[in-house]
């Protein structure tokens, strides 16, 4: 009860002081009830500083992803959003869009702070994404590609992190990245089924993608 | 440093073993990766700490039979179980207990090295007006406690010790009374204030925490700014102006979140100074200054917003004529 009402509190407080952050929460309720709209935290309270670091940084470097694979479905809707492809990039930019917001609120919950290269992460993905559709709807899937297999291969060792530490403690932690690793794996094979692999150059593009992606999560993870 | 064969004689020179071992092993625990390395050192050098000021305290109060760590207990101290070093020392005196076990039941003799030091600290700063931030304070504070003003070689910092313990306890005053007040709002007994009124209500409070020493506050500023110091006192800033934001309300997890951190670090930090040579009654000059940076820091936010706005609307303008040209110009028209 004092829960919800801090719930409503912090988000009137933050619809008035930072409109950037915890938007609409009825886009939030549609979505997915079971996980977007619980009222306990996701995480354990932290037993020491050790922990709260390891955490700190692990939502930090996921937040930053989520915000980089948004701004990268911006770039290439700016470009092919009157093609064809473009409902099903804005299908998989929403489902986006949801795991962004669940990130800025466990975010703001616990106090994490987000990463310094934010708006990096922001000109590089946008560009990512509008260079990779001006070559086509086979280079934007090729991106998407890329993107989600390096997103979903570092949830894959989050998870195999939480369940080596505690997967007890972890629970709804576990629960939710599992979740947006399967989110994230269903934008990698809807990619895979629309021709990314006939872009020309594939391979190095889909190399060259993921040593951004790999180079960006080790600096978020500090930063 | 062989710890199986130095004695614990109960004279100076054991006293300045112990404290060079002290130093020693915490040189080597700086060194040392290993978790697992650090409560065994921990607990040698504490029990050597701990003989040495029990040895040497003129009035210790701690003088109910309190043997000194002999050789069994600190290496069994080491291990990890605190049952096991209970165990095995059952027979010695009470407090003879595992240096791990911190739940106090064993009487109130017994209490860890940090515990010390923040009584220590504690007690020193009523001292503050009289010696400054000095190592001369913290000896007359061990003197309250009636310890030996020896005890003051505890404190690798000197002086900076001090200072960094007393920011720390005023952070964490401020901290307490913020929550308390949040928790106020919640349940809807209080009224909860705009951002620019809680912020101003929070430096202050947290700025009149220094009144008491505000004669010697330049000595301890210049003192955070050592080299060695700057770290920690860091620190505690980002601590402090964290909590402020937080309790104000910012739940942002974008760029204005180092933005906003960083507007406060500056405005806390040039009211703290222009406090420092403030003369007015109850420093109502300082007030006013904090409440014009506020402003300031308001407006520039507000401005901001404005400037976002405007470019948007120019830029939408700008689009609307670029398409009105290319309707005319007959370039629009798909073929």
């Amino acid at each position: 009860m004092q829960r919800a009402a801090k719930c409503a509190l912090r988000l009137d407080l933050s619809r008035a002081f930072c409109p950037s952050s915890v938007r609409n929460c009825p886009a939030i309720n549609k979505v997915n009830d079971t996980v977007l709209c619980r009222r306990y935290s996701v995480l354990p309270p932290p037993r020491d500083k050790e922990e709260k670091a390891m955490l700190d940084s692990m939502l930090r470097v996921d937040h930053a992803g989520e915000y980089g694979a948004n701004r990268i479905y911006a770039g290439q809707m700016a470009v092919l959003g009157r093609t064809q492809t473009g409902p099903l990039i804005q299908h998989m930019w929403d489902q986006e869009k949801m795991h962004l917001e669940k990130f800025d609120e466990i975010l703001g919950e616990h106090r994490v702070r987000p990463t310094l290269l934010l708006p990096l992460w922001n000109i590089a993905g946008f560009a990512l994404g509008a260079c990779t559709a001006l070559l086509g709807k086979e280079g934007a899937m090729a991106c998407t590609v890329a993107v989600e297999e390096s997103i979903s291969e570092h949830y894959n060792s989050q998870i195999r992190t939480l369940m080596e530490t505690d997967p007890e403690r972890y629970t709804e932690l576990l629960q939710l990245i599992k979740e947006f690793r399967d989110d994230e794996i269903e934008h990698h094979d809807t990619g895979l089924e629309h021709d990314a692999e006939s872009v020309p150059g594939y391979f190095l593009l889909k190399t060259a993608i993921q040593a951004g992606c790999k180079a960006a999560i080790y600096i978020s993870q500090r930063i | 440093m062989d710890i199986k064969n130095s004695p614990l004689s109960l004279d100076m020179a054991a006293l300045i073993r112990g404290l060079k071992a002290g130093r020693a092993l915490r040189g080597l625990r700086s060194v040392a990766v290993q978790s697992t390395l650090s409560p065994q050192c921990n607990n040698v050098r504490r029990g050597f700490h701990r003989a040495a000021l029990l040895r040497l305290a003129s009035d210790s109060k701690s003088d109910t039979s309190v043997p000194p760590p002999s050789y069994h207990e600190v290496h069994t101290a080491g291990e990890s179980s605190s049952s096991s070093a209970q165990g095995e020392s059952s027979e010695g005196a009470q407090s003879n207990t595992s240096f791990q076990d911190q739940s106090g039941e064993h009487g109130e003799d017994y209490e860890t090295e940090e515990q010390l030091q923040a009584r220590i600290l504690t007690a020193a700063l009523e001292f503050v007006p009289q010696y400054g931030w000095t190592v001369e304070t913290i000896a007359a504070g061990a003197e309250t406690l009636g310890l030996s003003s020896a005890s003051t070689g505890m404190f690798n910092n000197g002086a900076g010790d001090l200072v960094l313990h007393f920011i720390a306890q005023c952070n964490a005053q401020l901290a307490e009374t913020l929550a308390e007040q949040n928790n106020l709002v919640q349940l809807g007994q209080a009224e909860s204030k705009k951002t620019a009124e809680f912020l101003k209500d929070a430096v202050e409070m947290r700025l009149r925490m220094l009144i008491p020493y505000i004669d010697s506050w330049p000595q301890a500023m210049s003192i955070l700014l050592l080299p060695h110091n700057i770290p920690d006192s860091l620190k505690h800033l980002s601590t402090l102006v964290d909590d402020i934001w937080y309790y104000a309300g910012d739940r942002s997890t974008d760029v204005n979140w180092y933005t906003r951190r960083a507007a406060l670090t500056g405005i806390y930090n040039t009211t703290e100074l222009v406090m420092v040579q403030d003369s007015s009654p109850d420093f109502e000059e300082t007030w006013a200054f904090l409440d014009n940076r506020i402003k300031d820091v308001v407006n520039m936010a507000n401005t901001a917003k404005q400037v976002q706005a405007t470019g948007e609307a120019v830029v939408q303008g700008l689009m609307g004529a670029a398409i009105t040209l290319k309707n005319l110009t007959g370039m629009n028209q798909r073929r």
